[in-house]
């Protein structure tokens, strides 16, 4: 038997054979590539993994000297080689809770303002504006800090807040002392405006894939603007939103340089929002070349553990809350 | 969160003002005229999609708007509760009269508006929220009720749609868990709590299976004698078995206005009864 183009029709039994053979190279193939992308998937554990490593092994001399101690004393003292890192987790904490109190704020006014209000023609440059903000280097926004927002501040703003808060309880500690310029608070709001465009451009990015009609659904029972974006457009993209904000938190506990300009290095902790203090990070980059003691420079590694640690128990905290806020609505999205 | 504030009117907008049917000289009852749409004409940006449209929408009566894709019908529904507000570039020219009032007019609070007419669109859209918060959403944006009140509200807005039946032990759980039948009628609880006095439908069987469509028309055919029911449908039989009047749009134009049997039974219009046979659309 021959087919049209006059070669041997294949016996059942060959043709079997044949698919046979093409299904074991089949098989062989996959098995290559499912040991690839293993190999890709485990690399990520082990660099992960390493990193943890080395910074036990890296903190452990510092752990073993202080104890418990590290994390509640307020000292730095490397000429005594007396080391606490109190200070620097508190500023870390400050200057992220300052951040994203501004950049949570401006950040939903600006998405809320793109997706519902904004004027068509307003919409392009505004977003392009915001995804510029998120370009620029964080050395940038460091020296522009230190030599354009902190005399700002030291000349017209921070004199004010300490005149207006002079006798108001609670608000006159935080507003106190000498006006430095740079301190916690200018830290706070360049960290702020740096988390700014990653809250706003995810959370505009989540208020789009609301659909319309559900929006439209909301003011047809007469609801307003701010109703229907605080009720229906929030909750359904809740998910998203959390996420942004997440995102930008992470990116303020550990944001370095722009700090390390505008905090003033001071192991210290005040009350006063307006005192030189430091963060993890700041502290990590200014002093590592000078760490020459085994202790000082474990210590600094421990500091990069502690961070390590702040920012898993933050993106652990937000999976949670976000679990439970999905199962009480009833598993949606 | 409790919205409400004080500066807006609250119940007193719900005032029963629905026109009641009128008898006529020759003591035959005829529905009142509650929408008046006069010489309407709309625009999506440059182009115009509504030239010039006159028809009356009757008070307790089902009004049908038929035609086929892009002949104007859903826009002219979004013109009766001013939707097409929230996007710029869309206008309308002309005037709609909701018991004597332009409601195209600058001087119309839009909210308020809506909070008269309520929608439904084709597809089931659900708040994020639970059964009973879906229904009571509305009514908190402009009553504040003690929580037995706003029970008694939810319950009877489930009951008018034909849903309390099936969800009256689960108004905790989410909306969204719903199937699609029943959001659907979630959608039209939610619409008729605020007790409106005029109800939009666009296309709301649309995206459903057979048998919660004939559960949307049964739920029609109820609302009827309450409220003043406008509806787009695609569907020819559905106008045909929901509505008492029909009005054929094509192309931006009002063909033929009438009483659904009239339009059915004996078009004066070619297109029209071309429409109805299916020769196009």
């Amino acid at each position: 038997m021959t087919d049209i183009t006059g070669q041997p029709t294949p016996t059942p039994t060959a043709r079997a054979r044949h698919f046979g053979a093409v299904a074991a190279r089949g098989r062989r193939q996959d098995g290559v590539f499912h040991a690839v992308t293993l190999a890709a998937a485990l690399a990520v554990l082990l660099v992960l993994g390493g990193v943890i490593v080395s910074l036990i092994a890296g903190a452990w001399p510092a752990v073993r000297t202080f104890g418990v101690d590290f994390l509640l004393t307020e000292t730095w003292n490397p000429v005594t080689d007396k080391f606490g890192a109190l200070a620097p987790i508190y500023g870390t904490l400050v200057t992220s809770t300052i951040a994203m109190a501004i950049g949570v704020s401006v950040g939903f006014g600006i998405a809320v303002f793109i997706t519902e209000i904004c004027p068509g023609w307003l919409k392009r440059p505004l977003g392009t504006a915001i995804e510029l903000l998120a370009g620029i280097p964080s050395i940038i926004y460091g020296i522009w800090g230190l030599f354009v927002l902190a005399p700002f501040l030291q000349h017209n703003v921070q004199p004010f807040l300490i005149e207006s808060f002079e006798d108001v309880p609670v608000l006159e500690a935080l507003f106190q002392g000498p006006p430095y310029g740079i301190g916690v608070l200018t830290a706070g709001l360049i960290l702020g405006i740096m988390v700014l465009p990653f809250i706003t451009s995810i959370t505009r990015e989540v208020f789009d894939t609301v659909p319309p009609m559900l929006k439209e659904s909301a003011y047809g029972l007469g609801a307003t603007t701010w109703e229907v974006v605080w009720k229906v457009v929030l909750p359904y993209a809740r998910v998203g939103v959390v996420g942004g904000v997440m995102l930008g938190l992470g990116r303020a506990l550990g944001e370095t340089m722009a700090v390390t300009f505008v905090i003033g290095n001071a192991h210290r902790i005040s009350a006063s929002l307006l005192a030189p203090g430091t963060t993890i990070s700041a502290a990590i980059a200014n002093e590592f070349t000078e760490a020459v003691g085994d202790i000082y420079a474990s210590s600094l590694i421990l500091l990069g553990l502690i961070l390590f640690v702040i920012t898993f128990g933050v993106l652990a905290l937000a999976k949670l809350l976000l679990r439970r806020a999905q199962a009480r609505s009833g598993g949606t999205r | 969160m409790e919205p409400a504030p004080p500066s807006r009117p609250r119940s007193e907008i719900r005032i029963e003002t629905r026109l009641a049917d009128r008898p006529t000289a020759d003591g035959v009852q005829r529905p009142a005229e509650k929408i008046v749409i006069q010489d309407l004409k709309f625009f999506y940006g440059d182009r115009e999609a509504l030239h010039g449209i006159s028809l009356p929408v009757h008070g307790k009566r089902v009004t049908a708007f038929i035609g086929p894709s892009g002949c104007g019908k859903s826009t002219l529904l979004r013109v009766l509760n001013r939707m097409y507000d929230l996007y710029p570039n869309q206008r309308a020219e002309g005037s709609v009269l909701l018991d004597g009032t332009d409601i195209l007019s600058k001087r119309q609070d839009v909210n308020l508006l809506r909070t008269k007419i309520g929608m439904v669109f084709q597809k089931p859209t659900p708040f994020p929220m639970s059964i009973y918060d879906n229904i009571a959403f509305g009514i908190r944006l402009y009553e504040k009720l003690s929580p037995a009140e706003m029970d008694a509200r939810v319950e009877s807005a489930l009951r008018k749609a034909a849903l309390w039946g099936e969800v009256g032990d689960k108004l905790r759980q989410s909306g969204l868990s719903l199937s699609g039948g029943q959001q659907q009628r979630l959608c039209i609880a939610r619409a008729i709590a605020v007790s409106p006095e005029v109800l939009l439908l666009d296309e709301p069987a649309s995206a459903l299976d057979p048998i919660s469509t004939a559960k949307i028309e049964e739920l029609i055919g109820e609302l009827r004698s309450d409220y003043c029911i406008a509806i787009v449908t695609h569907n020819l039989q559905q106008a045909a078995r929901v509505s008492d009047f029909t009005a054929f749009l094509f192309l931006g134009d009002l063909v033929e206005f009438g009483s659904t049997e009239t339009l059915f039974t004996s078009p004066r219009d070619q297109r029209t009864e071309d429409y109805i046979t299916g020769r196009f659309g």
